[in-house]
């Protein structure tokens, strides 16, 4: 079997949510075996994207004012959505939105790797399927930056590597119903 | 092959959410989102497993531009068909949507026609039935 074959992601974890009047908001942290200057690699440049991030970029993330289209990867019709880097403080923080979301990313140094934060408003019933969503990406992010790529999970992807199960998990760490879709007939696991 | 969905611009998926369901009365079938991108699609109670009608964000130009056009010239930009067109519209009309004809007999049906505050006009159909 490959290595992405193998890949299962493990339990819900590293997710907050928080709630400012009607703005939902997810944080997800993850602690990352390397450095700053890697992982900020990783989250800006478009080659890097394309091998873990759910949308490819047409041009570096990296340059503060700078726009970028973003095309959600697998959506079921084609999904273009422009952004302007509101902030780029390489390789500490890292402003843009796709599309209605914010995202916010901070990279923090630790001895022998980074902690990695992103903020995004989300809305409500959608939250524990972002959170399932960027903990696969983040995942194969980490096999990335390991130099060991299992290449890009998302969208329907994604429901073959265990998303269902932590749709359902993060769904109950932050205290909310089990999202009724995709409908049990769907699941392949 | 089956005709399962079809598709219609809406320039607010939360509202038009709530207007097909709680004012027209169809039911939610899916609604999942990735990243900005949010696939919605409403059934007829009456045929729950029948065709869906996706409610797509209107993100595109081109798309905004015929839409208007077509609700400028009173094109509907979909029809639905029911056995009551004037029970239906007196329904519908209670619960605040705004009809630009009200029950209209024309060849072969009686139509109807809404406004459904998402961009778009809506043509309620109901075939006459003739003897033989």
């Amino acid at each position: 079997m490959t290595d992405r074959e193998q890949y299962t992601p493990g339990p819900a974890r590293g997710a907050q949510v928080r709630k400012d009047g009607e703005k939902w908001t997810l944080i997800l942290v993850r602690d990352l075996r390397h450095s700053p200057e890697k992982v900020w690699q990783a989250l800006t440049d478009p080659a890097h994207l394309r091998e873990w991030a759910p949308f490819e970029a047409d041009g570096s993330l990296g340059t503060v004012g700078s726009t970028v289209k973003l095309t959600t990867v697998g959506a079921p019709t084609p999904h273009v959505t422009e952004t302007r880097v509101t902030r780029a403080d390489a390789p500490q923080a890292l402003e843009y939105n796709w599309g209605d979301h914010d995202m916010r990313w901070e990279l923090q140094a630790f001895p022998g790797g980074t902690r990695l934060t992103l903020w995004t408003n989300i809305g409500r019933r959608f939250i524990a399927m972002g959170a399932a969503g960027w903990h696969i990406c983040f995942d194969v992010l980490e096999r990335l930056i390991a130099a060991e790529p299992i290449g890009r999970i998302v969208g329907s992807a994604a429901m073959k590597f265990g998303w269902q199960q932590l749709n359902a998990e993060y769904a109950k760490q932050f205290g909310m119903e089990t999202p009724d879709w995709p409908s049990q007939k769907g699941g392949t696991n | 092959m089956k005709i399962k969905v079809t598709s219609l611009y809406v320039h607010d998926q939360d509202q038009a959410l709530r207007f097909y369901t709680e004012v027209l009365g169809f039911a939610k079938k899916t609604d999942f989102s990735q990243g900005p991108y949010r696939w919605l699609t409403v059934a007829s109670p009456e045929e729950p497993d029948g065709t869906e009608l996706q409610l797509a964000l209107n993100n595109n130009p081109a798309a905004k531009t015929y839409q208007q056009a077509m609700f400028q010239q009173r094109q509907p930009a979909a029809m639905f068909f029911t056995d009551d067109v004037k029970g239906d519209y007196e329904r519908i009309k209670a619960r605040g949507a705004e009809f630009t004809m009200p029950p209209t007999d024309v060849t072969g049906s009686t139509i109807a026609m809404l406004n459904d505050t998402c961009g778009n006009l809506i043509q309620l159909t109901q075939l006459a039935k003739y003897s033989h």
